[in-house]
């Protein structure tokens, strides 16, 4: 193998006496004449110096080597994508996050996407459920069945599986802080329903230190989170292998207005969290590492949002190769999703925002290597989106697979000086951010000590500054602001008929069922709790002899305790 | 004489866990020179109105994102009542649909910000406040003395 | 609700929590006319056993008052806390958010929590969380808790001044006791090792008690304990609450309590003294002294001599 073309020195010197040329015989002038539009410019959310102009001689400062930063697709470091042909082999899977009203509305509703040629989607529950309280407890008044599905028992679980088994590839169910319970829910309703779990991939979020770090969804104090967290990823991958036990879902740091050093650097870190942890029960990094997924948020940036997607793989793959002496592939190549609409939405002129996540969705054509991308919706603020919102969203998708050519060449701007430099950039500030998190003891120690959480709150209030005094700008909101607007806000409202309805199923249910078993099912919970023996397979009794989710969530925090954090601001 | 601060009380009622916006005002207030006392997550409309009550603030500040803002809002409002509360001001923040903010107006908020707020207009409002109260307060004094 | 301090500290006597709440904040403010509430609340006030925490930050405090509040409710006790937090020297506003950790109790009508901000104001934090304090033991509650941030010397002089100093630091907190040690091991009465599940648990208690080995042996002959918590998960609890009572029970037969209470006396009468001879100087100026606190800005006039100019025109 011969080594990658570089300027020789001879050449460098030409490069930058005709740099140096240019700027004095044609830049200069015409700057002379016109100005600039602004003085100095950055990036959107890094606030990066952004250059003129960049050449060959910015990819010499940086060092940059061919076959050590890029190489090729589907190899280390795989800044290039982790599947050799990349989306020519075939694009993305399409997916749609999802979920509302009792489990019945929920799964006429994904019956529906299915047949309209989604391959799968992701569930999202209600509050309460994802608080692991039951429909009928006071703080869930008014919350149920209305930001998502409400299951208190098996048979919700059951209703809500009720799908066409034959078009569902992939389906992703975000139930952070009672994930065991929800496992245990999805595997015991699948045995009844005599489904294999090997016919489908179930993704888990499972990822609950990033609830305490931006999201707000815990139960119990961290390290108790951490324990059940790794209880489900070590028993998925013990007895379903071909399922997803993790996903680190960096986006919703993004979505908390991390800056996309934070959002990798946070989000590796609680991932290394995790896979410590499991490694602890005694597999090795090939056995584990495969498993490990990630979901990825998008803003307006694009130059930012392509090199960070790159840079996400490269880091990762070093992260494997590098810390955990990884050897097998499959646990360098990062396993992505893609989310565009994270961030960067506007609440007025909602129509603004197809043109956002067109930008924003060719930004992950164009980053590559995602293998999935859910469905962008431009109205999806807080209303429940519409059937038009879902078509628009999934011709948006489609408009960029198939009309740009973006996915015809594999990281197609590869090459790029600016992205080249950018992405290298983007690697050796996540690396150095993640040894600093690492000094502090981890992402637990990170989290406990609320590093994390006061970052954020910073980020939070620099972005809505430079929103506010028009340092940044954004269409419909202080740039282009249209004072006649009609901004009123929908709020998808199910009325008390869902609710109601679900705290009378879970009355019944309650009341047919055998007590003195699930009295004794809950007993194992308890004891499982107390010492280290895996949490699932008595949850798994528990669920099957009809105890609520509530229920076993009870026990749980009567061993474990409930956290309560220290405030999310103090000291900011 | 050391000066006179104004305090507000910043709440989120109910599972809304979607602290964004609150982290923001707490940090906005606080940078206006106000204190911000922040009671967390999966508050009452009791647990609200006592702290208030202990805290003696000014100001009730809640922040609703979820939808539920119906369900627990009118609920401190009943609560103030009850403890014959009526020199608080009370102003909601965040999701709120049209219907929601004129129901809420009517049964006492005295402001609802919605999303797209400046976070600056939500402290020139406290503080407008403040100083016609200082005024009227300070009149009512003057009279009695 | 009324601003008449008289009227405010009847009520807060006959258990109003507004009113309490109202006073605590005139005196905050340091209104003036706020100390006749207070006066009157005095002869019903000095029942209360005062209890000053501090520690680090990160080293649980909240928490850790949060299970001793419980602990004390089991106990029939009621309780108040004051948690104080510190004020942004720029804004001189505030972010308190010490009640997060103390929601259990936040419906409780024995417990009292009241968050307070240091404000850097001239008198001293001392002197207005005493005066807090006064307020809820004339309240009624019979322990009175101060929970500091632990790092300024504002604070030292809070739990100083407190019947019972408990002093916390957790294991690995890099140079485990230096953290602690800037004048405070000199204070306290109890030494929590909290986080006690926490290897080196035993080191940080060892390394503890090699250093107050060294420190003057108390007059009273109190041996500071050391008592390992596991907040979190409310162990050590009962035991800590046990050994705060002890102490208690031991300033009652040595006579310390009175040695305390007249050392508070005597503090709360120096910080007031000076904040109120600085305010007359001050207001006897016709800008009330803003002018010559330019000249010092300026770097016109040094300090010894700005004051020497007051005082003499005074």
């Amino acid at each position: 193998m011969t080594a990658a073309p570089r300027p020789s020195p001879d050449e460098d010197d030409r490069l930058e006496a005709a740099e140096r040329r240019w700027r004095q015989d044609v830049l200069d002038p015409a700057l002379a004449r016109t100005g600039q539009r602004q003085e100095a410019f950055r990036t959107q959310q890094l606030h990066w110096p952004v250059q003129d102009v960049y050449t060959p001689r910015d990819l010499e400062a940086i060092g940059f080597d061919y076959l050590k930063d890029l190489g090729f697709p589907g190899e280390f470091p795989y800044t290039r994508g982790t599947t050799p042909g990349g989306y020519r082999q075939d694009f993305w899977k399409m997916l749609q996050v999802t979920g509302f009203g009792t489990a019945k509305d929920s799964s006429e509703r994904w019956s529906k996407m299915l047949e309209q040629g989604l391959n799968g989607f992701i569930i999202e529950y209600d509050l309460p459920t994802t608080n692991g309280y039951d429909s009928d407890h006071p703080l869930a008044e008014g919350e149920v069945a209305r930001a998502g599905t409400a299951i208190d028992t098996l048979p919700d679980m059951v209703q809500a599986l009720d799908l066409p088994w034959d078009k569902l590839q992939h389906l992703n169910s975000v139930c952070n802080a009672p994930q065991p319970v929800n496992l245990a829910m999805i595997l015991a309703a699948l045995e009844e329903k005599g489904i294999d779990p090997a016919s489908f991939t179930l993704q888990m979020s499972n990822a609950i230190l990033i609830e305490y770090t931006c999201v707000g969804r815990y139960i119990y104090p961290p390290k108790h989170g951490l324990r059940i967290a790794t209880d489900c990823i070590e028993y998925t991958i013990r007895n379903c292998p071909n399922w997803i036990p993790i996903t680190v879902v960096s986006a919703q740091i993004y979505a908390a207005r991390a800056n996309p050093v934070q959002e990798l650097a946070f989000g590796f870190s609680i991932a290394m969290e995790y896979l410590d942890a499991t490694l602890e029960r005694g597999f090795d990094i090939d056995e584990v590492a495969p498993y490990w997924s990630f979901v990825t948020g998008l803003e307006m940036d694009f130059m930012e949002a392509v090199s960070k997607l790159r840079a996400y793989r490269k880091i990762w793959a070093r992260l494997m190769k590098e810390r955990y002496g990884a050897r097998k592939p499959e646990s360098m190549e990062l396993r992505l999703i893609s989310s565009p609409g994270t961030t960067g939405l506007t609440l007025q002129q909602p129509l603004n925002n197809i043109a956002r996540l067109a930008i924003q969705m060719l930004a992950c054509a164009a980053g590559g290597g995602a293998y999935a991308i859910t469905t962008p919706l431009h109205d999806e603020a807080h209303a429940l989106p519409t059937e038009e919102a879902v078509r628009t969203g999934i011709a948006v998708q489609h408009i960029v697979a198939h009309e740009t050519g973006i996915a015809d060449t594999v990281d197609p701007f590869a090459g790029a000086y600016m992205l080249e430099v950018m992405t290298k950039r983007m690697e050796d500030e996540v690396m150095a951010e993640i040894e600093k998190i690492d000094a502090m003891g981890g992402a637990l120690a990170a989290i406990e000590a609320g590093y994390f959480q006061k970052e954020l709150a910073r980020s939070q209030r620099a972005r809505f500054s430079e929103i506010e005094d028009g340092v940044r700008k954004q269409v419909g909101v202080n740039h282009l602001v249209d004072p006649d607007e009609d901004r009123a806000i929908e709020v998808f409202k199910l009325g008390q008929e869902a609710e109601r309805k679900q705290v009378d199923q879970l009355t019944r249910i309650r009341r047919d069922r055998d007590e003195e078993m699930v009295a004794k099912a809950l007993e194992r919970v308890r004891e499982a709790a107390m010492g280290d023996e895996n949490l699932v397979p008595p949850i798994l009794d528990a669920v099957k002899a009809l105890a609520t989710q509530g229920e076993i969530c009870d026990v749980m925090r009567d061993v474990f305790g409930v956290y309560h954090p220290d405030s999310l601001t103090s000291g900011v | 004489m050391a000066e006179r601060k104004i305090r507000v009380l910043l709440a989120k009622l109910g599972l809304d866990s979607h602290t964004v916006g609150v982290t923001v005002i707490a940090q906005s207030l606080r940078d206006a020179g106000m204190e911000v006392i922040y009671t967390g997550l999966r508050q009452t409309p009791d647990m609200v109105v006592q702290a208030a009550l202990q805290e003696d603030v000014d100001v009730i500040g809640i922040s609703s994102l979820s939808g539920a803002q119906m369900q627990h809002i009118p609920k401190v409002l009943d609560k103030l009542r009850e403890e014959e509360i009526d020199d608080k001001l009370v102003v909601v923040g965040g999701v709120i649909p049209d219907e929601d903010a004129d129901s809420l107006l009517a049964s006492g908020v005295d402001r609802v910000f919605t999303m797209g707020a400046k976070t600056s207009e939500i402290a020139e409002f406290i503080r407008e406040w403040w100083d016609e109260q200082q005024s009227s307060h300070a009149s009512v004094s003057s009279e009695g003395a | 609700m009324p601003r008449d301090p008289v009227a405010l500290a009847e009520r807060a006597r006959e258990g109003h929590t507004a009113s309490g709440a109202r006073l605590i904040r005139m005196l905050e403010e340091g209104d003036e006319g706020a100390l006749l509430g207070l006066r009157a609340l005095l002869p019903h006030a000095g029942r209360a056993h005062v209890l000053g925490i501090t520690g680090p930050p990160g080293a649980g405090k909240s928490t850790l008052v949060d299970r001793i509040v419980g602990e004390l409710r089991r106990r029939e006790k009621r309780v108040g806390v004051i948690a104080v937090d510190p004020s942004s020297p720029f804004s001189g506003g505030a972010i308190l958010g010490d009640r997060v950790r103390m929601n259990t109790h936040a419906t409780d009508p024995g417990v009292f929590i009241r968050s307070m901000a240091t404000r850097g104001q001239l008198g001293g934090l001392s002197k207005t969380a005493f005066e807090a304090t006064t307020v809820l033991d004339a309240m009624g509650f019979d322990l009175v808790l101060i929970e500091t941030v632990g790092v300024g010397q504002d604070e030292v002089d809070v739990v100083e001044l407190a019947h019972t100093t408990a002093v916390v630091s957790i294991p690995g907190m890099g140079d485990d006791i230096q953290a602690i040690k800037a004048g405070i091991l000199e204070i306290g009465d109890v030494f929590i090792v909290n986080k006690a599940d926490l290897p080196h648990a035993d080191r940080v208690a060892k390394q503890l008690t090699a250093m107050l080995h060294l420190r003057e042996p108390a007059e009273d002959g109190w041996d500071p304990p050391i008592v390992k918590t596991e907040a979190e998960r409310a162990k050590g609890i009962p035991e800590l609450v046990d050994t705060i009572e002890r102490h208690r029970t031991h300033l009652e037969t040595t006579g310390g309590l009175a040695r305390k209470t007249r050392r508070r006396s005597e503090r709360v009468f120096h910080d007031l003294l000076r904040e109120r001879a600085a305010a007359r100087v001050l207001a006897a100026q016709s800008d009330g002294g803003a002018s010559i606190l330019a000249a010092l800005r300026e770097g016109e006039i040094d300090p010894y001599s700005a004051v020497d100019a007051l005082i003499s025109e005074g």
